[in-house]
């Protein structure tokens, strides 16, 4: 078991040190990339990841006003602007999902906000109870809390529900959900942002003493691999049940927002999630991205992995009508979506990623 | 296996370079051969996926459960009756398998003891059962669910107490030790006098396959209960009650080796930690109590499909494979682990017998653990026997993959309740057995403690 250093370095001298050590001489300590790098694993941090907790804590604050004023005067504008303030809070948070490592899940943020499927039988224990709703019973009641919850109440079941269907039990809770949501996107930007628990450090500073990444590269891999994280759960999940469950049957009570049809919105901005990690860009703030790393050396990859990423999101955009019908009526057009997602996390899986390693 | 091959050269060929300014270092453990930790199992994975990733070398049928079984793991339960997922409860401590075991890793102590958390207290009363377990607490079975759905009352809340124990290391450093009390607040019936209490972390659960698959006979062969050498070390292999195979059979998991296969961690997990009723445990946990039946007769809430899938998926994660094993430091905290005899517990290398999933059949592994009980003294005790485990013994755990717990799971809370903050508090809590290693830790000057720490995080 123990060896004297020398002969291990006979061992390695016996395979590669002539390779190697050149390598060695040369690089000492300059990675000719650490300045590419740098400004990449600084921009995605500050200007896509940590800008989208923003926005979505942000859109969650106008979520909660929105239900305040419905449950002060529950009427069909009212309603239809918490809808459209629910769907304006979900895009950040699916286009957070290309990255879902650091606070979102050592705080178990992931589960308080976006829990599935919505615990129904709960909720309507809660609903016909005494109890005053408010966010911390939510939060006792982990499984009927967060977007899908709230979901529920403003669409309902079938996603007919009008303002006169609301009852004030009903109002009460979407006000406690609401607010409870907000919580939770206040403490996943926090986590993020510099002035407070700052995650996004340990990117920046990646290779240079960073507490979770020895190298720029193993941050980079943290970040490829969340891609690939999405394109999976995209493709062989979020798309994969609904269509074919217990092996080819559709069943749309496995879908991500099937109560809002929102589904086909939230599967393009998963990939949009994609899309602003390698461009850079999120809310007309273009940046460095992933592409900066790999349009210089390989533009015929570059190019590849863009084209994957806008066939993948018209394919989905492209899916005639609802999420819940198409599964059962327009399964070819489905099929392609989960195609051209296929293809993308193919690409990012088996070249993009082994690319930026060996960079 | 080029794959492999080009690793290795790459690994070689750095250690090659290093080699001249290291040739006045006497002695260095060569870990090159601890490469692969998992054998052909092993990932070289170094982002925050380094737990979750399946065995590189599984088999296509395998891997295909496995990735079954993974959605299986994520899966969160809720209050019957529902078309998903349902059967959660009525009392339960958490409601999916990753809540406790988060990215497949481990999980902190919690910041608010009675919020859903991988933490729960484990119960039972002086004496054992039929089978020489231990014996259940009545109202309240043998472990106490701190969660509820709506309408039912959980078994109790915990409550927990610190108390401070000051270590002084030789250089003069102080390091202030907490320990937590637990205890039951508000529990839903009166509490019979006399309840054992003992908490438990959900722990990383990739590679449990290999270490089922060790053969029993090379466990026992590591055992010396006597201590007939006299190295003050007395491993002891527990014995524990299988309800499916009605057969006593070698403990191997959980925290005192009180389970003896994967399915019934696995299947305990579910009806205990959930509320969910399976193959092996047609009853709510709390069927004979007055919160814990449902008075559905939906029993099994689990398919048996899922539960083989869950099975499967825990034994065929990949192993991450240790970094910068080629680093001086590292290599001199090889050395002193070895000098401090922390091996002679966390026994780096083991090996599997056959198994019927070809992807861990006869793999040469670095778990380092030698799956045995150990007396750890009184300062870790929970004084509540489990089969044979003492309340002074617990399971040396494997080391493997632990230095990567701040990137998996963002904290460094270590041993059974999750008290040490970090690796040298959970070295300083070390006593009993490992009583002789945590003092030779004490007197070694910053450098070599630094070196260990290195080594420790370089698994």
């Amino acid at each position: 078991m123990k060896t004297g250093i020398f002969s291990l370095s006979l061992l390695a001298l016996a395979s590669t040190a002539i390779i190697s050590c050149s390598d060695n001489e040369e690089t000492t300590n300059v990675d000719t990339n650490a300045q590419l790098f740098s400004e990449v694993l600084t921009d995605l941090t500050t200007d896509v990841i940590t800008s989208t907790y923003n926005e979505l804590n942000t859109k969650a604050m106008a979520l909660e006003t929105a239900v305040n004023t419905l449950e002060a005067s529950p009427n069909a504008t009212n309603l239809a602007a918490v809808k459209a303030a629910w769907s304006a809070t979900r895009a950040p948070w699916e286009q957070s999902e290309g990255f879902l490592y650091g606070p979102v899940d050592s705080g178990g943020i992931d589960p308080s906000m976006d829990t599935w499927p919505v615990n129904v039988s709960a909720m309507n224990a809660i609903l016909n109870s005494n109890t005053a709703i408010t966010p911390a019973l939510i939060a006792e009641n982990p499984e009927a809390r967060g977007f899908h919850l709230i979901e529920f109440l403003v669409w309902g079941e079938d996603g007919n529900k009008t303002a006169d269907e609301l009852t004030a039990r009903e109002l009460e809770y979407l006000q406690a959900a609401a607010a409870d949501l907000q919580n939770n996107t206040q403490i996943l930007y926090d986590g993020w942002k510099v002035s407070g628990g700052n995650f996004g450090a340990n990117f920046i500073n990646a290779g240079n003493g960073s507490n979770l990444y020895p190298s720029q590269k193993a941050a980079l891999q943290e970040i490829i691999e969340g891609l690939i994280t999405i394109a999976d759960e995209v493709g062989n999940g979020k798309i994969e049940g609904p269509l074919n469950s217990e092996g080819g049957t559709p069943d749309a009570s496995l879908e991500e927002s099937r109560f809002s049809n929102n589904s086909k919105t939230d599967f393009a901005n998963n990939i949009r999630s994609i899309q602003n990690i390698y461009m850079g860009d999120f809310n007309g703030t273009s940046a460095s991205g992933l592409t900066d790393i790999i349009s210089g050396s390989n533009p015929t990859l570059d190019a590849q992995v863009k084209e994957k990423i806008t066939a993948a999101i018209s394919a989905i955009e492209n899916i005639p009508g609802t999420f819940s019908d198409a599964i059962h009526n327009n399964r070819a057009a489905v099929g392609n979506a989960q195609a051209k997602v296929a293809e993308l996390h193919t690409l990012l899986q088996g070249t993009v990623k082994a690319y930026v390693a060996g960079l | 296996m080029l794959q492999r091959i080009v690793f290795l050269l790459i690994l070689s060929s750095l250690a090659s370079c290093a080699s001249d300014d290291a040739s006045d270092y006497t002695e260095v453990i060569d870990l090159n051969e601890r490469l692969y930790a998992g054998g052909e199992t092993t990932t070289f994975s170094v982002t925050s996926n380094a737990y979750r990733t399946p065995a590189p070398n599984l088999s296509a049928a395998d891997l295909s459960i496995h990735l079954m079984g993974d959605v299986d793991f994520e899966s969160v339960f809720v209050t019957s009756p529902s078309t998903i997922n349902q059967g959660l409860g009525p009392v339960f401590n958490n409601s999916s398998c990753i809540s406790c075991h988060i990215r497949d890793g481990r999980a902190g102590f919690p910041t608010d003891i009675n919020a859903r958390s991988g933490l729960l207290l484990r119960t039972s009363l002086f004496g054992t059962d039929e089978n020489g377990g231990p014996l259940p607490v009545p109202g309240f079975g043998l472990q106490v669910q701190n969660q509820a759905i709506f309408g039912y009352s959980p078994e109790a809340n915990y409550g927990v107490n610190f108390s401070e124990i000051t270590e002084v290391l030789a250089d003069g450093t102080v390091v202030i030790l907490k320990k937590p009390q637990f205890s039951l607040v508000n529990a839903y019936a009166a509490m019979p006098s006399g309840m054992l209490l003992s908490p438990r972390i959900g722990p990383p659960v990739f590679g449990l396959g290999l270490l089922e698959a060790m053969q029993e006979a090379d466990i026992l062969a590591l055992q010396d209960i006597t201590d007939a050498n006299g190295d003050g070390i007395s491993g002891k292999a527990n014995y524990v009650w299988d309800p499916e195979l009605g057969q006593t059979v070698i403990g191997r998991f959980g925290w005192k080796a009180n389970t003896g296969t994967i399915r019934q961690q696995c299947a305990a997990a579910y009806v205990e930690d959930m509320g969910i009723t399976n193959l092996l445990f047609q009853n709510e946990t709390g069927h004979d109590q007055s919160n814990g039946q449902d008075g559905l007769t939906d029993d099994p809430e689990l398919t048996h499909e899922i539960l083989d899938q869950i099975v499967l998926y825990c034994r065929t994660l990949a192993v991450p494979a240790p970094r910068n094993i080629d680093n001086l430091q590292v290599r001199e905290g090889a050395v002193i682990f070895d000098q401090l005899e922390c091996a002679k517990c966390h026994m780096p290398r083991q090996q599997t017998g056959y198994s019927p999933i070809s992807a861990i059949s006869n793999q040469v592994f670095y778990p380092y653990t030698d799956m045995l009980l150990h007396d750890m003294g009184e300062g870790l005790a929970d004084n509540r026997p489990d089969f044979l485990a003492s309340g002074r013994e617990w399971k040396t755990r494997p080391l493997w993959g632990i230095g990567l717990t701040q990137l998996v799971n963002g904290h460094t809370d270590f041993l059974h309740d999750g008290r040490a903050r970090n690796l040298t508090e959970a070295i300083l809590w070390h006593g009993g057995e490992g009583e002789n290693a945590k003092n030779k830790f004490k007197a070694l000057t910053k450098a070599k403690r630094d070196a260990l720490l290195a080594f420790l995080n370089s698994l």
